[in-house]
């Protein structure tokens, strides 16, 4: 049996060889521990920083970011990215530690992320690029098809117009699958975070409803929302960015639909949450491809069947948008009987 | 005919200028074309076109830097200018916007016919 004093051994090795850097502040916010990897991720060595408080660390240079992030009084982190520098982004977390109930100090543990970030960047970097240069031959035959099915330059015949329009209509796909990719890029890297302001949920769900009111007459689809009879709590959210998971949640729902089919949707008010819902009477899901739905690029076996022109980026713009709001997406669905997709918003 | 509007188009690409000239010309427009920002700016303060089409990626100066430069010349600041690129990101837009621009069109997004309405709203 290995004994008290043994065990302290084997845990200070295993902390002193850590790949991750970590860092233990006592009661008086004081560094009572730092280990190599801590040491060697801020260029400082362990006996200039021992002992010293929280509130030095504006003195070394690459401490100073860490210090500007916990704060005097060591703020609790989970997974915070730090950028340093542009070489050196790290991902922070910060715990209390307690014994028998007294907090005895914090533990503050450092992730170097800076090779995970760089690849991240040149892939978004790249797709961004290469779509922008994809851009401008598919404009150049864009407008070139537009100048011939003009007849400015010459008379077509019945056949060269069928043909040009459909040589039209297929780079115009071209063109629309390079918008969306261009968005996924967005969505992914996060670029587009988020004017978080306090909406009233029903409104932005009510004029969505209304742009596809046509589209819901044509395919005699009957259509219902419901909404408690209390008025729900106001919800932090980009306003641009849900409407658009409400988009693209109600065009699947159309897309995807009978002729003379249902569409419900509802809001209820969770407590902590405010909940969406949205149930069809559509094609639905087979259950083997239940667990690739909110993947990119992905489209359902029975889907690719119906609707030749989705592109199997809508729901993972959903997924991505509604996270990033910290809210929470998900779904039921039975192949032939119809689908059901939720997501939830936390209520401030 | 008389009067008739002129419009500057600054491109580099070739084929996309030939065919943003020709579809200008054909609704009647007197076009001066350049490939690249230092030459613009030149035949914009020379010819003093009525209208100016700047595409942003360019050889050299770019399309910002050309935009910046025509609104603080006196000589040039009046003419309205409508950026034509492919890049379209909100930041880029919002730049344009800021530097002076009078509208910011995505290519791969506007027919010829579209472009030529824009302008000939702009200049009423």
């Amino acid at each position: 049996m290995i004994n008290q004093t043994e065990n302290r051994g084997i845990t200070s090795i295993i902390i002193e060889n850590l790949t991750d850097g970590l860092l233990f502040f006592n009661k008086e916010n004081k560094v009572s521990l730092i280990n190599p990897a801590a040491c060697r991720v801020f260029q400082i060595n362990k006996d200039d920083i021992l002992g010293r408080k929280i509130d030095d660390f504006s003195n070394f240079e690459k401490l100073s970011n860490l210090f500007y992030l916990l704060g005097k009084e060591i703020k609790e982190y989970f997974k915070k990215e730090l950028e340093i520098n542009r070489d050196l982004i790290l991902e922070v977390t910060s715990i209390p530690v307690e014994e028998k109930g007294d907090k005895i100090g914090s533990l503050v543990i450092i992730h170097n992320v800076t090779r995970e970030k760089m690849i991240e960047k040149m892939k978004t970097e790249f797709v961004s690029i290469s779509a922008h240069q994809l851009r401008t031959p598919l404009s150049e035959i864009n407008w070139s098809l537009e100048v011939l099915g003009s007849e400015k330059i010459g008379k077509l015949t019945e056949g060269q117009k069928e043909v040009l329009k459909k040589a039209h209509y297929s780079n115009k796909r071209i063109l629309n699958l390079v918008d969306d990719l261009l968005n996924v890029v967005k969505i992914e890297e996060g670029r587009r975070v988020y004017d978080l302001i306090p909406v009233d949920f029903e409104n932005i769900v009510q004029s969505v409803i209304k742009l596809y009111q046509e589209k819901i007459r044509n395919k005699q689809i009957k259509f219902e929302f419901q909404v408690p009879n209390k008025k729900l709590p106001k919800v932090n959210v980009d306003t641009k960015k849900i409407s658009l998971v409400i988009q693209n949640l109600l065009e699947n729902a159309i897309s995807y639909n009978i002729v003379g089919g249902m569409i419900t949707i509802k809001l209820e008010n969770k407590g902590k949450e405010i909940e969406f819902s949205i149930e069809d009477s559509g094609i639905g899901i087979p259950e083997n491809e239940h667990k690739n739905v909110f993947q990119k690029f992905f489209r359902a076996e029975n889907a690719l069947k119906k609707e030749t022109d989705g592109n199997g980026l809508g729901l993972f713009i959903v997924k991505n948008i509604v996270e990033a709001h910290n809210g929470r997406v998900w779904f039921e669905s039975i192949k032939d009987k119809g689908s059901t997709f939720y997501f939830s918003l936390p209520v401030k | 005919m008389e009067n008739k509007n002129k419009i500057l188009v600054v491109e580099d690409e070739k084929t996309l200028r030939f065919l943003i000239v020709q579809s200008l010309k054909d609704d009647g427009f007197e076009v001066y074309e350049s490939i690249d920002g230092e030459e613009g700016i030149k035949l914009a303060k020379e010819s003093k076109p009525d209208l100016i089409l700047l595409d942003l990626l360019l050889p050299g100066m770019n399309g910002f830097d050309v935009l910046s430069q025509l609104k603080r010349d006196s000589s040039t600041e009046s003419i309205p200018v409508i950026i034509l690129s492919n890049c379209g990101q909100e930041e880029e837009i919002e730049r344009g916007m800021k530097l002076g621009a009078t509208d910011y069109l995505v290519k791969a997004h506007f027919t010829l016919d579209e472009i030529a309405e824009r302008v000939k709203k702009i200049l009423g």
